[in-house]
């Protein structure tokens, strides 16, 4: 992001904060820490554009409270867990943390999270102004409770190039048969083309791809009585289908950091969330990713100001049934055993959701971060990004993508019950390493799959 | 020795036999100067040197939980480390390294001091030169091997598979379980042989050109000349450099995890197990206290038969 953009954006916080100022000055009254608070603050938003924008955000709650320090970390959304793992054991977690809804979920069912500070919160903000199917996410076995607070989130699609899908007189890929069809039709090595991306490397972008797969079969990875039923048929075909597609994919085990033969024309469909709405939109963004922080294997190449145009999403795969995929990343608050640097955290929380700063963060990434609170999403700053997404795509598409929020799909929640081992065999990447051995180190479907089952049992017990 | 009796009983045990020899107070205070000196350096080593390796060895009778109540789990960590088949994987992955890079790193090494030992126009220029891998960050290296070798638009395809035909199709040589390893040993060689090259030849430089001189009087080959002057000259360093390639390669991680990611040595296989997925501190401890004693065993015994020390 260019300086005179931070710049603008922190006078006009500045500016427009001027009259939170007074109610949060009767506030900090009330939780003022009695001396100067130094807190951490890891965020997932890595690159470093974006780490200028929330570092604007903190200079504005600095002003605002001098007392309180607020520094900031980036962590890897795939280092996230070690990290907090070996933060713990040093006793140096931060005070704040952004993390994706399954990770703040295995956080909290080890204990380490403060659940009573974060409800507190989150009744402060105020229960009705959520999305329900975020904060359900969200909640505790025991329900009332919950493990962090929403803050944005994407949906993921299969993104693909309608113009070749209707010169070869395909159909969208939204079924498993379209979906492979289109995959074998497309996948010509011998022109440097591949038919799709799907992930294969141990990463959480693997297990994004795999989950609207094996949901639009049936498969679970619990059953409503919170038995373990990962190892079933259903599932075996689900995982027998993705290692099918994997072999149209480029070369080599493959991560999303692949979306960029995309954007050059060598592929025609990808998972990918909504964040890729700018990539494909824009020059400048299409550039940063090609050339920049993101992808530092591959050089840039021309931009295509067509493919917006040429590219369309299925949202929702379907076999057995339909499932659509997303992500709910939350904030939440790591167990700090010191009241002020809580008081501290929580402040800096209440200013994060204030709608100043709040339409700050998400037009980091519109389309991709998406709003928690409703009446954020028709906000009319927040409709009017600075990269003019929302008047690129239209107001009714985009309200289209944060609509689909509310039916967040996950493994963890089993006929609306929120099972928690679920969601640390997500952030122990179970199913990336079970796909990983399978699609790149040939091990048989059936061995993959028992190794995976007894990594689960493990965590189940 | 009737004083030594008489005193014993008296003095503390920590003061031993030496004050009892006779010694003054003044050589008292100087040794307890002479404690005070060390004390910071050794203070230092026993805190961060020590005291991990310690309590790795104890981390390893446990099975660590994050919550701090680890459970003593005696010799289960080491049956379940030895038993599994990936371990033994890991051991062969690490063997294959260790060999292949050394010996690569070291051959490379000798070969081009010896050409650099030669006079030839630009020779320092060179020289200098041939230090570029070796000085170079490793992270900005790996990421253009990384470039070289990417499967769709990496140069290495390019050339290989479009412009030669080499290659019937594209494929990763970086990613691929099988290729991968190789990548990393030729990464490795390349990376590491200017260090092995720069000790060999200062050592070359310090040969005695008499020695030459008279072997060519006596009418001896370039090869009688390298086998019978040269390399007794350079056995002692070039056996040395070994031992500490080997003892590098073998904790090597950040070369090959940042390169590969998924070549298994002994290295990136106890990260992997210590801290992803399951995360299990108690095997990774094991693993890491087994990667010592292979090291320490390989060590004294090259110590003693090559190095002859």
């Amino acid at each position: 992001m260019k300086r005179g953009t931070v710049c603008f954006i922190a006078l006009l916080l500045i500016l427009t904060s001027a009259a939170n100022v007074f109610a949060q000055g009767q506030q900090a009254v009330e939780t003022r820490p009695t001396g100067p608070v130094t807190i951490e603050f890891w965020t997932t938003e890595t690159q470093s554009d974006r780490m200028a924008t929330i570092q604007v955000l903190i200079d504005t709650f600095s002003a605002l409270n001098p007392g309180i320090t607020v520094n900031l970390v980036p962590v890897d959304e795939n280092d996230l867990v070690t990290q907090a793992q070996t933060a713990y054991a040093a006793k140096s977690l931060p005070a704040i943390f952004e993390a994706p809804a399954e990770t703040a979920v295995s956080f909290g069912t080890q204990g380490i999270v403060d659940v009573a500070t974060t409800t507190r919160l989150i009744e402060k903000i105020g229960k009705d102004r959520f999305y329900a199917g975020p904060l359900k996410v969200l909640e505790t076995t025991g329900k009332g409770d919950y493990y962090a607070i929403p803050y944005h989130g994407w949906i993921q699609g299969i993104w693909y190039r309608a113009d070749w899908f209707e010169k070869a007189g395909l159909n969208p890929p939204t079924t498993w048969e379209d979906i492979l069809k289109a995959a074998k039709y497309f996948y010509r090595p011998e022109l440097n083309q591949y038919g799709i991306l799907v992930g294969t490397l141990p990463e959480a972008y693997t297990e994004q791809c795999f989950t609207p797969i094996a949901m639009s079969n049936g498969a679970a990875l619990f059953d409503a009585n919170k038995k373990l039923v990962f190892n079933s048929p259903e599932m075996r075909e689900a995982v027998e289908f993705y290692a099918e597609l994997a072999k149209y994919n480029p070369p080599g085990p493959q991560t999303w950091r692949a979306r960029d033969y995309y954007l050059q024309g060598k592929m025609a469909m990808f998972f990918y969330s909504t964040y890729i709405m700018d990539d494909l939109a824009l020059q400048e963004a299409a550039m940063g990713s090609l050339t920049g922080d993101n992808f530092k294997d591959l050089i840039g190449t021309d931009f295509d100001p067509d493919l917006v145009g040429k590219t369309r999403v299925a949202s929702i795969v379907t076999n057995t049934s339909s499932a659509g995929y997303g992500t709910v990343v939350s904030l939440g608050l790591f167990d700090q055993g010191d009241p002020a640097k809580t008081a501290a955290a929580q402040k800096f929380l209440e200013y994060l959701y204030t709608p100043n700063a709040y339409v700050t963060f998400l037009h980091m990434a519109p389309g991709g971060m998406n709003p928690m609170l409703k009446e954020i999403a028709t906000n009319a700053r927040f409709q009017n990004d600075p990269m003019g997404l929302f008047k690129r795509y239209g107001t009714e598409k985009m309200a289209e993508i944060i609509d689909g929020l509310e039916n967040i799909e996950t493994f963890s929640i089993v006929g609306g019950n929120r099972i928690e081992a679920a969601s640390e065999i997500t952030a122990k990447q179970i199913i990336p390493q079970m796909l990983y051995k399978i699609t790149q180190e040939n091990v048989s479907v059936t061995n993959a799959m028992a190794w995976a089952e007894t990594e689960m049992k493990k965590l189940v017990k | 020795m009737r004083e030594l009796k008489i005193r014993k009983p008296a003095l503390p045990h920590d003061q031993q036999p030496i004050v009892l020899a006779g010694m003054n107070a003044r050589a008292l205070r100087e040794q307890r100067f002479g404690w005070a000196l060390v004390f910071p350096s050794v203070f230092i080593i026993l805190a961060l040197i020590l005291y991990p390796v310690v309590y790795n060895i104890y981390l390893s009778f446990f099975e660590f939980k994050l919550t701090g109540d680890n459970i003593f789990v005696g010799l289960r960590n080491y049956l379940g480390v030895i038993t599994d088949s990936e371990f033994h994987l890991a051991v062969r992955a690490t063997l294959v390294y260790v060999v292949f890079s050394t010996v690569g790193t070291t051959l490379l090494g000798l070969g081009v001091a010896l050409v650099m030992n030669k006079k030839f126009p630009l020779r320092s220029f060179v020289r200098s030169l041939i230090l570029l891998p070796y000085v170079a960050p490793v992270i900005s290296v790996v990421f253009s091997w990384q470039f070289i070798f990417d499967p769709v638009n990496g140069i290495f395809m390019d050339v290989f598979h479009n412009k030669l035909g080499l290659f019937a199709e594209r494929f990763s040589l970086i990613g691929s379980p099988d290729t991968a390893i190789w990548v990393a040993i030729l990464f490795g060689i390349w990376k590491n042989f200017p260090f092995t090259y720069l000790m060999i030849l200062s050592r070359l430089q310090a040969i005695d050109e008499t020695l030459y001189e008279a072997a060519e009087v006596d009418g001896a080959s370039g090869w009688q000349k390298f086998k019978s002057i040269t390399l007794p000259e350079v056995y002692f360093v070039v056996s040395a450099l070994i031992l500490l390639r080997v003892i590098w390669n073998f904790n090597k991680f950040e070369e090959v995890y940042l390169l590969t990611s998924n070549v298994k040595v002994l290295s990136v296989y106890t990260y992997l197990k210590a801290f992803t997925g399951t995360m299990d501190l108690g095997q990774g401890s094991t693993l890491a206290v087994l990667q010592f004693v292979i090291l320490i065993g390989f060590i004294l015994f090259y110590v003693k038969k090559v190095l002859k020390w």
